[in-house]
């Protein structure tokens, strides 16, 4: 009897160590794989790989994804841009003004945010901005991915505010400063890490969004973006890119799709890598 | 009640000047919702209850377009619950490795552990997709799914003959993947609420490590259930990833063994060219609208067991 | 420079629905320390904040009766105005952790427009800082951030940036408690030197009688939210009329 109890437990925690590994497996064999294809790929194309555009389908060329490159980084900019000071102060005012509905209603809605699939966010979008300027642009792909960045850096940036101790907020008004300058100039300033650690957290979330861009930047593969006129124009992304040229039967762009993957994994990764730095270095 | 009246002057200030923010935060959701239950009506108006209950889907651009979202729904949830079906175990495992099996004295290795999967809601979705559909997919085709054929083809489940790797049941397998580290974040959460004499006493009794489990794991089942809700949400809505290995095709997802669609596949290859066809936008927004009370109603469950779990312990 | 007095009558304090303050009554006059005493829990705490308006921020507080500073009804009063008059030290240490020791206490002066040049704005921080008895300690080390301070030391940092302002009345809530005894000393010094060379009004919150003893000219003492002895110094710590008084100044309760 006693036997029998030892053995199950036995059989159960090498069970449960083996389902343990099968976890987390998929995690190094995705980097694997994205690591050796990708970077086979990058070896083969070279630094052009970051600058050209994709050579055409088919072909034994391989070119590179410099144009979906340059998009991704105007639509971190842009979205930050617009998502930074809208999710910093909605978090602030659903800080300040707990007690009042609207802050309530705030918070509950931009939380919720976090629970609808992006794609959605992408349709809301192209409902609205795209159709009203009639064509796909950068733009609204920022203001899609913003939208994606919103509740991740509100509950961010409100949990930062919330930690900083009451009493140096006392000792702000205590030397007379106004409640706009205890919350920018004490809060703020005292939580400025957690603050940090909240917007990288959202740009990590968003460089690697696919969905909300669906229908919002076309995919203008072969056009460089370089000034603040051509956000108004359809562009490209690495993780498009990849969703795209995935689907192809053309080898030379599949392999462009593991090399893009590739940049955005180490990309998001080391965003990942700054926002644990950022957060560990907190000292009050 | 509007309290910005008894406000100081500089408070009703800064309150004027943050509330835009606030409204336009909050504006999002209803702006979408309202709008999608706009766009939805016409479609409803047309096409009725077909369009939930059948399955053809042959949009014209002239003629008589007919659409039915059966199969992309069932796809949805069939997808969404073998994700979670497969999930559940791996994350309870997991979370029960980290806390349990290894060793208190190895701090250092359990939080690695943890990070681990910690990483792996890092990895964009899109990436997954990329693995699943080039890498995932072909082993699942010759290592899995033909002898699966071969010899439980008698079960209607594995009755079709596995053509692609891009099936209902790799769909499933893939989103099991994504959403384990979900489960695992909020079991674990749970598991380390519970308080420490209960885990004492646990053992006292001369309980075994299974046992143990067992007691404890009932303990926070609301929060186990909380996480698998979570995790179906989460499965539900995602789409790159699902569009890259589900097969995109109209067939029933009866057989798992066979392409087929989901809500968010569907979205997501035919809602740019929607436009040129007669009712096709309005009946996809129906689509998406079916999707976020989906994400909202497993959510706002799964947050009401959490909260039960908060008051047991 | 102005003479401010400090006079509460009637005041009743309400958070949440308790009765934290029953009809609280005092009178301090410029130049005077007044100590506030009692048990932990009496409401002394809830009295200075009342007097600065630091009680807005409590949420479900409701507060009733008169709080003049001078001329100035502080329940009507916009409360910046009313915080500007008043200066505060708390129970911990909290100079601004973001700020450098010498923007802790420039931050005041320079907020309400008290420096006409950086010159100036030096010579403000000097003297609140040798006011504070910490200049010695800090003088070359201005632009350090207040986390290498010790405990004794950031909280006459705090104090520092309170006297900047130069404030006609001085708060204090247990500024002390956590405090080591040299800069217990110099803390005390302090305020007794600015009360009378600033002519200032100061109240402080204290537990120890040791140190109402020392530094107060009268002592108001307050058992669960009401005045229950009130009277100079010397006569309540010799003669205490109240029997709880008595037996709190033996430290028994």
């Amino acid at each position: 009897m006693r036997d029998w109890r030892r053995v199950k437990e036995r059989i159960f925690l090498a069970v449960t160590s083996i389902l343990a590994m099968v976890a987390v497996a998929p995690l190094f064999h995705i980097i694997a794989s994205v690591a050796i294809r990708g970077g086979g790929v990058l070896y083969r194309a070279g630094l052009d790989f970051l600058t050209s555009q994709p050579a055409p389908p088919g072909s034994s060329m391989l070119g590179g994804i410099g144009p979906a490159l340059l998009g991704t980084l105007w639509l971190a900019l842009l979205t930050s841009a617009i998502g930074i000071p809208l999710s910093v102060l909605t978090a602030v005012f659903i800080v300040e003004f707990k007690d009042h509905p609207l802050a309530r209603l705030a918070k509950v809605f931009t939380s919720s945010l976090l629970e609808i699939p992006t794609v959605l966010i992408g349709m809301l979008v192209f409902l609205t901005i795209v159709s009203m300027m009639g064509h796909y642009s950068l733009l609204a792909g920022s203001i899609a991915l913003a939208i994606v960045m919103l509740p991740y850096t509100v509950s961010y940036v409100e949990r930062a505010m919330e930690e900083v101790p009451r009493t140096y907020r006392e000792a702000g008004y205590s030397i007379g400063m106004t409640r706009s300058q205890v919350v920018f100039d004490v809060v703020m300033g005292i939580a400025r890490r957690g603050v940090a650690a909240g917007v990288v957290i959202g740009l990590a979330k968003i460089v690697s969004e696919t969905a909300p861009l669906l229908f919002t930047i076309g995919s203008a593969r072969s056009s460089y973006p370089m000034s603040m006129k051509d956000v108004f124009e359809p562009g490209d992304a690495v993780p498009l890119l990849i969703f795209q040229f995935a689907q192809t039967p053309y080898q030379n762009w599949q392999d462009l799709a593991w090399g893009a993957a590739l940049i955005l994994t180490v990309i998001v990764l080391a965003l990942f890598a700054a926002m644990k730095l950022i957060v560990r270095e907190v000292h009050l | 009640m509007d309290n910005t009246g008894k406000m100081p002057a500089g408070d009703r200030r800064l309150f004027y000047s943050l509330a835009p923010a606030a409204v336009i935060s909050m504006g999002i959701l209803v702006v979408m919702t309202v709008l999608f239950i706009y766009y939805s009506i016409p479609a409803v108006r047309v096409y009725g209850a077909k369009l939930i209950t059948t399955s053809t889907w042959s949009p014209s651009e002239y003629g008589e377009p007919s659409y039915g979202l059966l199969i992309p729904i069932l796809g949805t949830l069939i997808s969404s619950i073998i994700a979670v079906v497969i999930a559940l175990p791996l994350a309870l495992s997991a979370v029960f490795f980290t806390e349990e099996v290894l060793p208190r004295s190895m701090g250092s290795v359990r939080s690695a552990f943890a990070s681990l999967i910690e990483a792996m809601t890092g990895i964009p979705t899109i990436v997954y997709g990329l693995w699943g559909l080039m890498v995932l997919s072909p082993f699942l085709r010759d290592n899995v799914y033909q002898p699966l054929y071969r010899y439980l083809g008698f079960i209607p489940l594995f009755s079709c003959e596995p053509v692609t790797g891009s099936t209902i049941l790799t769909a499933g397998i893939l989103l099991s993947i994504m959403i384990t580290p979900f489960i695992y974040a909020v079991v674990r959460q749970s598991y380390n609420q519970v308080p420490r004499t209960y885990k004492e006493a646990i053992l006292a009794l001369g309980a075994t490590r299974y046992e143990y489990a067992r007691i404890l794991f009932g303990m926070i089942k609301p929060a186990i259930l909380a996480g698998a809700l979570i995790g179906f949400g989460r499965a539900a809505g995602e789409t790159v990833a699902v569009a890259l290995v589900v097969g995109n095709t109209f067939n029933p997802p009866t057989c798992i063994l066979s392409p087929s669609y989901t809500v968010s596949a569907l979205i997501a290859n035919q809602f740019a060219n929607a436009p040129l066809y007669p009712y096709m936008v309005n009946v996809l927004v129906l689509g998406g609208l079916i999707l976020l009370v989906l994400g909202i109603i497993s959510n706002i469950l799964g947050v009401m067991y959490l909260a039960r779990v908060r008051y047991v312990a | 420079m102005d003479l401010v007095e400090v006079r509460v009558s009637r005041l009743n304090v309400w958070i949440g629905g308790k009765h934290i303050l029953k009809d609280v009554y005092l009178k301090a006059s410029p130049g005077s320390v007044t100590a506030v005493m009692g048990p932990s829990g009496s409401g002394k705490s809830t009295l200075i904040r009342v007097i600065n308006r630091l009680i807005d921020l409590v949420p479900g507080a409701r507060v009733e009766g008169e709080v003049l500073l001078g001329g100035i009804n502080a329940l009507r009063e916009d409360p910046y105005i009313v915080r500007r008059l008043t200066g505060m030290v708390f129970q911990e240490p909290n100079p601004f952790p973001h700020m450098t020791i010498y923007d802790n206490v420039a931050i005041g002066p320079k907020l309400h427009g008290l420096a006409r040049s950086r010159r100036e704005l030096d010579s403000i921080v000097e003297w609140a800082l040798k006011k504070a008895h910490l200049w010695d300690e800090v003088k070359d080390r201005l632009h350090d951030y207040p986390y290498q301070l010790s405990g004794g030391q950031k909280q006459r940092l705090s104090l520092a940036r309170a006297l900047a302002l130069k404030p006609r009345v001085l708060l204090l809530d247990e500024p002390t408690a956590n405090i080591d005894p040299v800069s217990t000393t110099k803390i005390e010094r302090s305020i007794m030197e600015y009360a009378k060379e600033a002519m200032a009004t100061v109240l402080i919150v204290t537990h120890t009688p040791q140190q109402a003893a020392r530094i107060s000219d009268q002592i108001l003492f307050i058992y669960q939210g009401r005045v229950v002895e009130y009277g100079p110094t010397r006569e309540l710590v010799l003669h205490p009329k109240n029997s709880l008084t008595r037996k709190f100044l033996g430290g028994e309760v």
